[in-house]
Order: C-alpha cells, then sequence, then structure tokens
C-alpha cells in the first residue's frame, strides 16, 4: 500500500462552498497521547515510533474499539520543524531492527509512514486507507473528517508525532548545509544562515501594535493564562516536567529573540504524539465515549507577494478562512463557546481571533481583550488548551481540548464559564492551515 | 585545586569568599549559574550539584542564577533546595547584576558559547564552563581535602 498526499480537493479553501456535506455525520470519539519529553533519549521504548503506536492503541482503547473495526489511518509523515538528522550521523540500526523497518531507516526515528505504523501495529489487520495530511494535526484531521464524510474510511485513526533530537533546533542537518536550494536558506527559522523562525511574525506583530497603539507588554495576561491552562494538561510537557508558571514577570523579563518577539513567544520543542479516532455519526453512538461532531473543516492557502507577508496580508487572509470556518459549519460567531486557534508563535494567535471575530473583536482589539477576563472560568476562554504554550510544541493540544471539552472531559481545565457546545480550532499559520469546527450536538 | 587569580591580580590561595581589597574592605565574589546544563538539576543536567553551590553560599559568595528559565522558576529551584539566593535574572540581564552588587569578581558559569559566554563577556563577566568551574576552591568543603 503505497500512502499519498491528501489530494487539494479535500480540503475546502475557497468561500462561497457552502455548508460543509457531511456536517454533523463526522465525530471524533477517542482519544490517545504518548508521554512527553523534551528529546529523544536514544532508546528503542521512547522513539517518536513507539510513542506514536502507544498514543493509537491509547485512542482505540478509549473509543472501546477492537482493533479490526479501525479500516483507515491518516497521518502526518512530517515529524519535526527544525530536529533534522545530521547527514553524517551514524543511525542506529539496533534501535531501527527492534522494530518491522521500511525501506528508510529513519522511518520510525525521525519521520513516519503509514507503512511503519501499520507494519508495527499488527493488530490492525483491516485497514484499507491510509492517507497523508502532512504539515500538523491540523492536517490530518481535516483529511480524516473528509474522507469519513465521503466514505473512503468508516472508522479511522488521526496521528501526528514529533520527535525531537540532541542539539539546538533548527541549527543541524539540512539548516547547517553550506548550500540549500533556492531561497530555502533565507526564509525564517529554516537555517541558522537566515532570520529566527519568529521574524516574520515579529514584523508583523510590530507592524500591529503601531497601527493600533498597542504593546508587547499587553500579551502578558495571554501568556499567563495560556501557561495557567497548560498546567492543567496532564497530557502536555510543562505539567509532566516542569510545572511553573508563567508570570507576567517571567514574560516581560524575556530577552528578545526578534523584538518584538521574546524568547517566551517561541514554544519547546518537545517528543510527543497524539492519536484519535474518528467514525461515522452513526458508528459514534455504540463506542464508548461521548461523540464529538465535526461540523466543518476549512483551509487557509494565503500567498504573499514577498518572503514576509505583510499585516494586511495576514488581516485579508485570516478575515477570509473565518469566514470559511463559519460558512460551512452554518453557524454565526456568537454560536462559539470558546475557541482554540494555534499559537505557535504566541504573537500570532490574535490575528486568528480577530479574523474569526471571536466574541464580536475586529483587527486591534484582541490585545485589549487580554486585559480581560479571559480564564476558562470566565464568559470569554481564550486558548483553554494552553496551547503550545501552555504544553510544548506539538501544534495538538488545542484540538484534544476542544475535543476533551466537548466530552466534559477536561478535568480541572473544563471551561466554567460557559456551556462547552461549539468550538473552533486549527492552525498553523495565519496565512496557511487547516481548521475544524467541532460540536457536542450533531446539528 | 586550580589557583585562583582574580581580574585584579590577587591570588586567592584559601577557600574564602571574602578578599581583603587594598582599602581594607572585605568584598565577595559574585558567582551566576546558568541551570541547564549547568547544574544537576537542569535538563540537561550539568556537573555542578546542588550541594556544590551550597558550600559556595555558605562560604559567603556572592551567589544567584542567569538563565533562560522563568524568574519565578528559578527562585522556586532555590527554594525548592533551601538554599538562598541574591539574584535570579534572565540570560540577558547580567549587567544588572553587576550594577546592583559591588564585589570582587564577577563570574558566569554556563554550558552555551552563544547564551552564556558570550553575555557573560560582554556584561564585564569572567566566564567559565562548567566543567572548569567545578574544579575552582569555592565548591570544597572545608573538610574535604581538596576533593570538590
Amino acid at each position: 500500500m503505497t500512502t499519498q498526499n491528501a489530494p487539494a480537493s479535500m480540503y475546502r479553501t475557497t468561500e462561497g462552498l457552502g455548508v460543509w456535506d457531511h456536517k454533523g455525520k463526522v465525530a471524533a470519539v477517542g482519544v490517545g497521547h504518548s508521554p512527553t519529553a523534551r528529546r529523544w533519549d536514544g532508546t528503542t521504548e521512547h522513539t517518536l515510533g513507539a510513542n506514536s503506536i502507544l498514543a493509537l492503541r491509547r485512542a482505540i482503547e478509549d473509543a472501546g474499539v477492537s482493533p479490526d473495526q479501525i479500516d483507515g489511518l491518516v497521518l502526518d509523515p512530517v515529524t519535526t520543524t527544525g530536529a533534522h538528522w545530521e547527514a553524517g550521523n551514524a543511525i542506529p540500526m539496533d534501535v531501527v531492527n527492534a522494530y518491522n523497518p521500511t525501506d528508510d531507516p529513519l522511518d520510525g526515528i525521525a519521520k513516519l509512514s503509514a507503512e511503519w505504523i501499520l507494519k508495527n501495529m499488527p493488530e490492525l489487520t483491516n485497514v484499507k486507507f491510509t492517507m497523508y495530511g502532512p504539515g500538523c494535526m491540523s492536517h490530518a484531521i481535516v483529511v480524516a473528517a473528509q474522507a469519513v464524510g465521503s466514505g473512503q474510511t468508516n472508522t479511522c485513526l488521526v496521528l501526528k508525532g514529533w520527535h525531537n533530537l540532541e542539539g539546538r533546533y533548527n541549527q543541524a542537518g539540512i539548516s547547517a548545509a553550506d548550500e540549500v536550494s533556492g531561497t530555502y536558506a533565507i526564509g525564517p527559522g529554516r537555517t541558522i544562515w537566515g532570520p529566527p523562525g519568529c521574524y516574520g511574525t515579529a514584523l508583523q506583530f510590530a507592524e500591529y501594535c503601531r497601527r493600533y497603539g498597542k504593546t508587547h507588554d499587553m500579551m502578558a495576561p495571554f501568556m499567563a493564562n495560556s501557561r495557567r491552562n497548560g498546567l492543567m494538561f496532564p497530557e502536555g510537557y510543562w505539567a509532566q516536567h516542569r510545572p511553573e508558571e508563567l508570570t507576567p514577570e517571567d514574560y516581560l523579563a524575556a530577552r528578545w529573540i526578534a523584538k518584538p518577539a521574546s524568547l517566551f513567544d517561541n514554544d519547546i520543542p518537545i517528543m510527543v504524539s497524539a492519536a484519535y479516532l474518528f467514525t461515522t455519526a452513526e458508528r459514534a453512538k455504540d463506542m464508548k465515549q461521548k461523540p464529538v461532531y465535526i461540523l466543518n473543516h476549512a483551509s487557509s492557502r494565503g500567498t504573499s507577494r514577498s518572503l514576509t507577508p505583510t499585516l494586511d496580508e495576514v488581516q485579508a487572509e485570516t478575515g477570509s478562512t473565518g469566514r470559511k470556518i463559519l460558512e460551512g459549519a452554518g453557524i454565526s460567531v456568537s454560536d462559539i463557546s470558546f475557541e482554540n486557534m494555534y499559537d505557535g508563535f504566541a504573537l500570532f494567535h490574535q490575528f486568528h481571533i480577530e479574523g474569526l471575530g471571536y466574541r464580536g473583536m475586529k483587527f486591534g482589539d484582541a490585545l485589549d481583550f487580554y486585559q480581560t477576563d479571559i480564564s476558562i472560568e470566565g464568559p470569554n476562554p481564550v486558548l483553554p488548551s494552553g496551547g503550545n504554550i501552555g504544553s510544548g510544541r506539538s501544534r495538538f493540544w488545542m484540538h484534544t481540548d476542544c475535543i476533551q471539552q466537548l466530552q466534559g472531559r477536561a478535568g480541572a481545565r473544563s471551561v466554567t464559564g460557559v456551556k462547552p457546545e461549539i468550538a473552533v480550532s486549527g492552525g498553523p499559520m495565519p496565512m496557511g492551515g487547516n481548521f475544524t469546527v467541532w460540536s457536542a450536538s450533531p446539528d | 585545586m586550580r589557583p585562583f587569580r582574580l581580574p585584579s591580580g590577587q591570588v586567592i590561595d584559601e577557600t574564602t569568599a571574602t578578599p581583603i581589597n587594598e582599602r581594607g574592605i572585605y568584598l565577595a565574589i559574585l558567582i551566576s549559574f546558568d541551570i541547564d546544563g549547568t547544574l544537576d538539576v537542569g535538563d540537561p543536567p550539568g556537573v555542578l550539584t546542588m550541594e556544590m553551590v551550597r558550600r559556595a553560599q555558605e562560604k559567603g559568595f556572592l551567589i544567584g542564577s542567569c538563565s533562560d528559565r522563568p524568574i519565578s522558576g528559578q527562585r522556586a529551584i532555590w527554594e525548592q533546595y533551601n538554599i538562598p539566593i541574591h539574584f535570579a535574572v534572565s540570560k540577558h540581564q547580567l549587567p544588572e547584576v553587576k550594577a546592583q552588587f559591588e564585589a570582587e569578581a564577577y563570574w558566569h558559569i554556563g554550558d552555551r558559547e552563544d547564551l552564556d559566554k558570550k553575555y557573560a563577556l560582554e556584561a564585564g563577566f569572567e566566564f567559565l564552563w562548567p566543567d572548569e568551574a567545578a574544579e575552582m576552591p569555592w565548591f570544597v568543603s572545608e573538610d574535604s581535602h581538596g576533593d570538590p
């Protein structure tokens, strides 16, 4: 079985498509996570592949299905954005051969194929549909939702794994190569020769502050709130390893990475995998957990005129994305109980929620909004998952949180200021990402 | 044991933290510790143990941490080990430490060329890698016969 990237036709990228054909007919039921770690420790037991198998098995168990009921697998084969394997580094073949390898010895260590998963999960005897949603969990979710909705698979596992290696992010492998093709080297965060990854967002944020008369300091309540929420996320890195707050004093004392983006506006790369079990709304009724229905998925594919998008381009794109999210779900923004838009980099979260129009926000409103009660106990919860700030770089806490909140399984992190009925999550970038509308009921 | 020469040229052959300067005033030596990759409680763990740090503190050195960890998190570590500190700052705040404390010498110990050595030297601190620091007399207990 050769797994392909999802075709462009599976993504809903334009406005005017109307309500999604499969609204309320696809549901998330099971959730599974691996433990987190800062970096791979080199052991067989803690590889990316091992973490991913564990997450998948936990999702299956959580949903209460038998493995042979599963007929689909959607995942992202790329498992890092900056922990690239150094070409000259020896590959630990004892680790590779402890599993059933594919032709690529790094498969299961620094990348992940559907073939590797199926070779190492013999209990998945009935998987007939595999597809890649390359980019992050946000991609994989919309691909899986579309696949279940259109009948390509009935009960589908959705997986995202992350590896992190010894050394600094974006400073090994291709990032340290003397020669790379095209404009790769000068893109933010790609190599040690170019600007830091947060450079583009920092430029947009600087212009945002200038245009609307805001300051970087106004981010502090949002950052503290996000870490607070993350410390109530037992699956997350900070909760598991370093349960420390990020106070306004901490945030404001951080050094600049690309002013006005500071150290804590960037997330911490980690090892972790997560998996969800999606199925049809009909099948979900008989499973172990409460179904969380998908009302819509929408994708952003913005293009900028230059290497770094301008604030105007970002706002035009997030505004369009917000309209697509609502249109396809057949809801208005006032129907949304809470938002879990992406935050890694922290300085672009407000672009996402302003584009969505969360709680009536217009462009330029979010930093003032952050000065109000944005806690999970209040009427206007912002990022109750805590996102990457709260739990480490995974790009999936926001999705897990939506599912758990709507299932009533978010524990100490449960939103109490609003009734959790409809939520939206997605990302990563304001100029390009994939977004999902989740609901406690199918209509 | 390594000979310990202050920037002023004065050689210290004892483990005291309070040499007498030319004005007859006792001045402490200030030591700034990075955490991750430097202290054994760091991630990754470093070679300097909290017990070694405690010895330096008990001898009267001015000690504190300078790390990329949140300041509140740095303080929490010191509180957890019940080691009183004089400062906890972010990487770029060593100049403020130097301005705040008058000391005979200022040292920063860290494991990164770009984030420890560079910032330390720019701030006018002396710099030591963790394995170099571990051999300094600052961390030797009075009855250890030179074993740190």
